[in-house]
């Protein structure tokens, strides 16, 4: 009975931030950066400056909504049983592998002499499998509070992910931490799961274009039946981080009261939108200052206010993935023309479903009306072709149908579509289980039969 | 992280952004699942009638065994409602969620930090209430044989684990908090005696954790330091206190591969309220911290072995025949190489 | 490093620096093939070597198989008990998961021992003869270390932790 009423975990390990949570919740539990902090062994000195840095600055990440908002991990720190916990574990030779933070206490740790910050995924792939087996191992014991004996995984990996890192994850869940089970997706045919819960979809195809705009880069991923189709996936170096630079730009431009990053960040998640054409935006803005905005900043101890208006940037900053040469002169492809190189790339037989079926994922898709314009604009590279070639063939064509769509649960789509495979009955005859690894090894983790939801 | 805390931090998450989220004007809407140890899941959800009301759900393996561990009296029941209920802002449903053990209502408006730090002991309350059951029994018990008159009778056997004194309770708690791990706790007059069984699935485990038991056993005799802690015992066999308990005849299989471990309360570890708790809290955590500290050894194994097969790797890549050295021999100058190592291209 | 180590791993380096003579062979068998001989159930005797085995103890010992173009060296790591039993597995299985960076790794030891490397004529080509066997002599050092160390590991943290629990008791 015990292992069919646990919730199985769901846990997606990005580059910057890592989602935890158990499947059939409608947001992961815990979302914070993917950061160890380490202790460096031999530092026993000033640990009095380890504690008043520590405190001092958690103050700070208290007092400040930014981390105090429902996706940051700590709002509230168990301030003593940690102090405790690093004061017990200095000094004792041979558990210094006990001694280490993760999340949002590892960068708060790491303010302090004694431990060392590191970021054990780089690029998407796991670079440090010791920092990562520990990060598990802490994810698993102090912040979900599961024995993973009694509970099915479900872990993400990117695309392309080589067969060996499977293995070397594997390896560690079933010998380390004795899973019961665990499935490894591959993030794209997540959030092509998750987009079912979008009243536009009307069949629950794993075949889509997926595109995937995190903090420091944007994938463009096809997927056809589940499988990830690896030669076509592209890459734009334009995220989440190059907007709020961009913005961040402007501000000092203008000179504003306040141009932190921070600042900037904000402005970005609460006023920037995608407009239809930046000339009719520029003269609305120019005819309407109700469009203009204001943004306050507040210090901590909300004695002092700073006003920071907030002008063209909020349609401006968007609009760099669509006419990136507006902040970048290295890039100047924009996202509906790779979009539609992506889907070229792709066998024929599987192009129309791609372009039928464009989803988004990630916070950096997040500004209101992305996918409006971006399906607008896409359509018209795809007519214009259509209309060449029935030029040149003087056929008619049946046409292609571009839509694009997003969803609420677009921010942590990865997670929340792992929560929804891993909430079905069918989940754990998916899973290889501990006993699968110990009788055939780690390379059974190479092949996952795909979730068939039809 | 050395120990785990007794607390959830995830519940302690979960009302501190209600609370906030309340306080902002916002109030969330929650339908969460959160765990803990042990078969343990709790449900966070809004009342359907009334939203400033939460509802936190809990079900537990335990449960059933200690509803009933006082001869079906389910007095588990009233002993948590005296704990919550003298809480701001908690009251406990009339019933349970369907599929859920016990239900908690909360009301954000007068819900506080202190409350929510009980809140998040939740599980610990619920695990804890056969222990008070004990203590209470082994109050009664200590009155009326008073402990001077049993030392002599009372002669503990540290070979064998086998206490051979004249008991004079015959109840025994019995916690079923696993599917193969079961929880005894027998209150006598001078002591409490709390026994766990343990299994291993995994034959690593099984010998990892035969290592870990030992030094549970030693630690008290090695280390003068930590006299006063309760005495551990190392069995394979059912301590005598569960011989008459245990069904008999299926000492096959899983039977065969348990193992016990005993712990002996003194009076010292449970002489008034707060310590109580300290010492259930502990003991309720004792497999979790075990296993936790086993799986951590292995995390730490498996570095040791990355950092060897690394070591071995570059012991066998010195090896290599280094295709460069037979051109330079040829020519008369030498291969001049920048500090790291590269060749210098002329 | 104890008495008897000593001669042993001498005993070992210099029938390894023997066996290392490698050639490159064609299957006799099949066309255009070229194989371990050491590994396929061969008909043909003048390609196989007299096997040489070594021995320690009961559970140090080391079989070496010649043969014309490949030598198999399977080692037997000291187990003394159960713990050392499951860290010698642990520790075999670890690397056997790795062998591609190995080159010489086998990545199933013959039966009956812990671990086994295989060198072909391509390994003897590429490689210095003499730093193969430096490596195997230093493998065969190390693991012993690794394996006590471990287990030392083991005492040591299940003590702490022990000591640790225990301590929260102590008011």
């Amino acid at each position: 009975m015990s292992y069919l009423n646990n919730p199985a975990v769901v846990m997606d390990n990005g580059t910057g931030l890592t989602k935890l949570g158990f499947a059939g919740n409608d947001s992961p539990s815990w979302i914070f950066p993917t950061a160890i902090a380490t202790s460096q062994g031999n530092s026993t000195a000033s640990k009095k400056m380890t504690s008043n840095s520590t405190s001092g600055s958690n103050a700070t990440g208290n007092g400040n909504p930014y981390f105090g908002n429902s996706t940051s991990a700590t709002s509230f720190n168990n301030l003593n049983s940690s102090m405790l916990l690093s004061n017990n574990l200095a000094g004792k030779r041979g558990t210094e592998d006990l001694d280490f933070y993760i999340g949002n206490e590892a960068l708060i740790a790491s303010q302090g002499p004694s431990y060392s910050l590191s970021y054990p995924i780089k690029h998407g792939q796991v670079e440090n499998w010791d920092h990562m087996e520990r990060f598990w191992e802490n994810s698993i014991f102090k912040y979900l509070r599961t024995e993973p004996e009694d509970h099915y995984f479900l872990l993400t990996e990117p695309p392309l992910n080589p067969p060996e890192n499977r293995e070397q994850v594997a390896e560690i869940f079933f010998e380390s931490f004795n899973c019961a089970g665990l499935y490894i997706a591959v993030q794209a045919v997540l959030a092509l799961a998750a987009s079912w819960t979008s009243s536009k979809v009307t069949d629950r195809s794993l075949t889509g274009t997926v595109i995937d705009s995190g903090d420091g880069v944007t994938h463009v991923i096809p997927v056809a039946e589940g499988f990830v189709i690896g030669s076509a996936i592209k890459n734009i170096p334009i995220a989440g981080r190059d907007i709020t630079l961009f913005i961040q730009q402007l501000l000092r431009e203008r000179g504003e009261a306040d141009t932190s990053l921070r600042t900037a960040e904000r402005i970005k998640q609460e006023h920037c939108y995608v407009c239809p054409d930046i000339v009719k935006e520029f003269n609305k803005f120019d005819k309407n200052p109700d469009k203009f905005a204001q943004f306050i900043v507040e210090n901590q101890e909300k004695t002092q206010k700073k006003v920071v208006d907030v002008g063209y940037e909020r349609f401006l900053a968007p609009e760099i993935f669509f006419n990136p040469e507006i902040a970048s002169s290295d890039f100047l492809t924009p996202l509906p023309t790779t979009v539609d190189h992506t889907i070229q790339a792709c066998p024929i037989d599987v192009r129309k479903a791609l372009y039928n079926n464009i989803v988004l994922s990630g916070g950096s898709t997040m500004f209101k009306d992305f996918g409006r314009r971006l399906q607008r604009d896409i359509k018209s590279i795809v007519n214009n072709r259509i209309a060449q070639s029935e030029l040149l063939s003087g056929t008619k064509s049946t046409g292609v149908d571009v839509s694009v769509i997003s969803h609420r649960k677009q921010r942590n789509a990865v997670w929340f579509g792992g929560s929804l495979l891993a909430q079905t009955a069918e989940f754990k005859s998916y899973c290889h289980t501990k006993q699968d690894y110990d009788e055939y090894g780690p390379e059974i983790v190479r092949n996952f039969s795909l979730f068939n939801m039809v | 992280m050395l120990h785990l805390q007794p607390s959830n931090l995830l519940i302690q998450k979960t009302f501190s952004e209600a609370l906030e989220a309340n306080g902002s004007g916002s109030p969330l809407t929650f339908d969460r699942i959160i765990s803990d140890f042990d078969y343990t899941n709790f449900h966070v959800s809004n009342d359907p009638e009334n939203r400033d009301l939460l509802l936190l759900s809990v079900r537990t393996k335990a449960w059933q065994s200690i509803l009933t561990c006082d001869n079906g009296s389910q007095g588990v029941l009233p002993y948590l409602a005296a704990k919550y209920t003298k809480l701001p802002g908690i009251t406990v449903a009339g019933s349970a969620e369907a599929g859920f053990d016990y239900t908690l209502c909360i009301d954000l408006s007068q819900l506080t930090s202190e409350t929510i730090v009980q809140l998040s002991l939740l599980k610990t309350n619920i695990m804890s209430y056969p222990f008070f059951l004990a203590f209470q029994e082994f109050a009664t018990l200590s009155t009326k044989n008073p402990t001077t008159t049993t030392v002599t009778v009372g002669r503990f056997n540290e070979e064998t684990g086998n206490v051979s004194s004249i008991d004079v309770s015959s109840t025994l708690y019995t916690i079923q908090y696993r599917d193969n791990e079961n929880m005894f706790i027998k209150p006598s007059n001078d002591r409490i005696t709390v026994i766990f069984e343990t299994f291993f699935q995994d034959e690593t485990d099984k010998v990892f954790g035969k290592v870990f038991l030992q030094e549970f056993v030693d630690a008290r005799k090695r280390n003068r330091d930590i006299q006063s802690a309760p005495q551990v015992i190392f069995s394979t066999e059912p301590p005598l206190e569960l011989q008459n308990h245990l069904p008999k005849g299926n000492e096959v299989g899983d039977e065969a591969s348990k193992r016990f471990i005993t712990f002996v309360l003194f009076p010292r570890h449970f002489a008034n309220e707060e310590l109580q708790f300290k010492t259930v809290s502990q003991l309720i955590l004792f497999r979790n911290y075990f296993h936790y500290h086993i799986k951590c050894s292995k995390a730490y194994m498996h570095s040791r072995m990355r950092y060897r097969v690394d070591t071995f790797v570059k012991v066998l890549n010195r090896a290599k025949v280094d295709e460069d050295e037979d051109e330079s021999g040829g020519s008369n100058y030498e291969t001049k190489r920048t500090i790291t190592g590269r060749k210098m291209v002329y | 490093m104890s008495q008897s180590l000593r001669p042993y791993l001498t005993a070992v380096r210099y029938s390894l620096e023997a066996a290392l003579t490698l050639t490159n062979f064609s299957s006799q068998e099949v066309e255009r093939h070229n194989r371990p001989e050491i590994e396929v159930p061969n008909t043909s005797a003048e390609l196989l070597l007299q096997p040489m085995h070594i021995a320690r103890s009961e559970t140090e010992q080391v079989l070496i198989e010649p043969s014309v173009n490949s030598v198999r060296i399977s080692l037997m790591v000291k187990q003394a008990d159960e713990i050392e039993q499951i860290l010698v597995h642990k520790f075999t299985i670890f690397l056997e998961q790795r062998a591609e960076a190995f080159h010489i790794l086998r990545r199933v030891p013959i039966k009956g021992y812990s671990i086994s490397f295989l060198i072909t004529n391509k390994h003897t080509e590429s490689m210095k003869t003499g730093k193969l066997v430096d490596f195997i002599i230093e493998f065969m050092e190390e693991v012993d270390k690794e394996i006590s160390e471990m287990k030392l590991f083991l005492n040591a943290r299940a003590r702490f932790v022990a000591n640790e629990y225990l301590g929260e008791f102590v008011y």
